[in-house]
């Protein structure tokens, strides 16, 4: 679970838009992907030789459905400016239905960063198959383009 | 009387040897204390009382008998008979290894500011008794005295409508601000009958989910935590918010996922009845589906 904290932006305003910021910035994503769809779907992406940015950080996890919470917020600390969790479709779970429980925790702790004051976008889960290459694409690509909007996460975060 | 009732039939349960342990209350170090008694035997059954300051929740004190032989009779009243179907519910405790000696209550009341003696009937309602639904148990094997009315309750997410309605910064900043006050006692998680883990995450220092500095981080950690971890399964009963020495707003929190939940896969009340079973624990195929 540790996350590199070195290489950091060094203090950045949290309303800095990507135009304003003294060097570029990209955001850091932690993506926690399931071993069985989303990690294949990752592999599918690169082998079809598909560009998605390269803010995404994948952590193979057995199944969407061993995420715990406490890794949301821990990625959170350590410096991530957005968090995925990716796993099956509800229906394809390697483990018939690790992914239903995933889906009711995550909606659930979603809103309730929201009522801490997260924005919504940084948190995000997404169902993307083994054979979804271009959906995993498009998922990574649009998640850095809306957290770029955002600017760098300073809540939560223990590392400057 | 209540009271009266109390000790009688703790000291019926105890002569004939039908449990072990008798858990109930008993007059603390102040007029405003009542707190938790555990009577084994009979003779002893007479410090037992009920009186407005009997708000501990007794349950939770279950768990400290998981492994007794005999059986332990336990006085509950509303919101401790739903603690007590939380453990039965989480296979902590065995129905039959209880006695629920059940008591209607008229609701608790906030100890006075000044300890000079005052007439109880002035004293306020503890905030967790003001927005109580069920003040008579919903569990029990011998009911002392009449089932009282329900009290009339406000809308109890008042309070979490009004903040979802703020800014994120002003909302972040709020908690912020909140938990940076928190000392980690873990008081809330002691008394909650939701946490009855055998190892809490928090103890476990292996894992080393938590750090041992107390700053607004860890504390994020701590409480966001210990929410996910009662989710589904907070039966109300206010104690922990009770028993914060530094007076967080710990309901506010478990309202909002309870109000959620409610909101997301149907009505659910912790605790109310066995065969409901915690939202978290099970899944339906068509739950809302946000994420795609």
């Amino acid at each position: 679970m540790s996350l590199n904290t070195e290489a950091l932006p060094k203090s950045q305003e949290v309303t800095a838009s990507p135009e304003a910021a003294p060097q570029p910035w990209e955001p850091r994503i932690v993506g926690f992907a399931c071993n069985w769809c989303t990690y294949a779907g990752a592999d599918l992406a690169g082998l079809s030789r598909l560009q998605y940015p390269p803010s995404i950080r994948l952590i193979r996890v057995p199944c969407s459905g061993r995420v715990n919470p406490q890794f949301v917020i821990r990625a959170f600390q350590r410096g991530a400016d957005g968090v995925l969790v990716a796993g099956c479709h509800p229906g394809d779970c390697h483990y018939s239905t690790g992914n239903y429980f995933t889906r009711r925790r995550f909606l659930l702790m979603q809103r309730l960063l929201e009522y801490m004051g997260m924005d919504p976008r940084r948190f995000q889960a997404r169902w993307i198959s083994g054979s979804e290459g271009p959906k995993f694409q498009q998922v990574v690509t649009q998640m850095t383009e809306d957290i770029k909007a955002l600017g760098p996460n300073r809540k939560m975060r223990d590392v400057e | 009387m209540i009271t009266e009732k109390m000790r009688a039939a703790a000291k019926e349960l105890l002569e004939k040897g039908e449990v072990e342990t008798v858990i109930g209350w008993e007059k603390g170090t102040f007029w405003y204390n009542s707190t938790p008694a555990f009577i084994s035997k009979p003779e002893q059954a007479d410090r037992l009382v009920f009186d407005e300051f009997c708000a501990n929740n007794l349950a939770k004190y279950l768990l400290d008998y998981r492994n007794a032989d005999g059986k332990i009779a336990v006085f509950v009243k509303g919101c401790d008979a739903r603690a007590v179907n939380r453990l039965l519910q989480d296979n902590q405790v065995k129905r039959e290894k209880v006695y629920l000696i059940g008591i209607p209550c008229p609701g608790m009341k906030e100890a006075p500011k000044t300890g000079a003696a005052q007439d109880t009937a002035s004293l306020p309602l503890l905030a967790k008794c003001q927005s109580c639904a069920t003040p008579n148990p919903v569990i029990y094997d011998q009911l002392l005295g009449d089932p009282v009315p329900a009290r009339e309750v406000p809308n109890r997410f008042a309070g979490v409508e009004a903040l979802e309605a703020k800014g994120a910064d002003e909302k972040y900043e709020r908690w912020g601000k909140l938990f940076s006050e928190c000392i980690r006692c873990y008081a809330c998680r002691n008394v909650c009958p939701a946490c009855n883990c055998r190892e809490c995450a928090f103890d476990a220092n292996g894992l080393n989910w938590l750090g041992k500095q107390n700053n607004l981080q860890e504390n994020q950690m701590f409480n966001i935590t210990r929410a996910m971890h009662v989710a589904g399964r907070c039966i109300e009963c206010g104690e922990c918010e009770r028993v914060c020495p530094m007076g967080l707003p710990l309901m506010d929190i478990n309202r909002k996922i309870i109000k959620d939940l409610n909101e997301l896969f149907g009505s659910y009340d912790a605790g109310l009845n066995l065969e409901d079973r915690p939202p978290l624990g099970h899944y339906k195929l068509d739950d809302p589906e946000k994420f795609m």
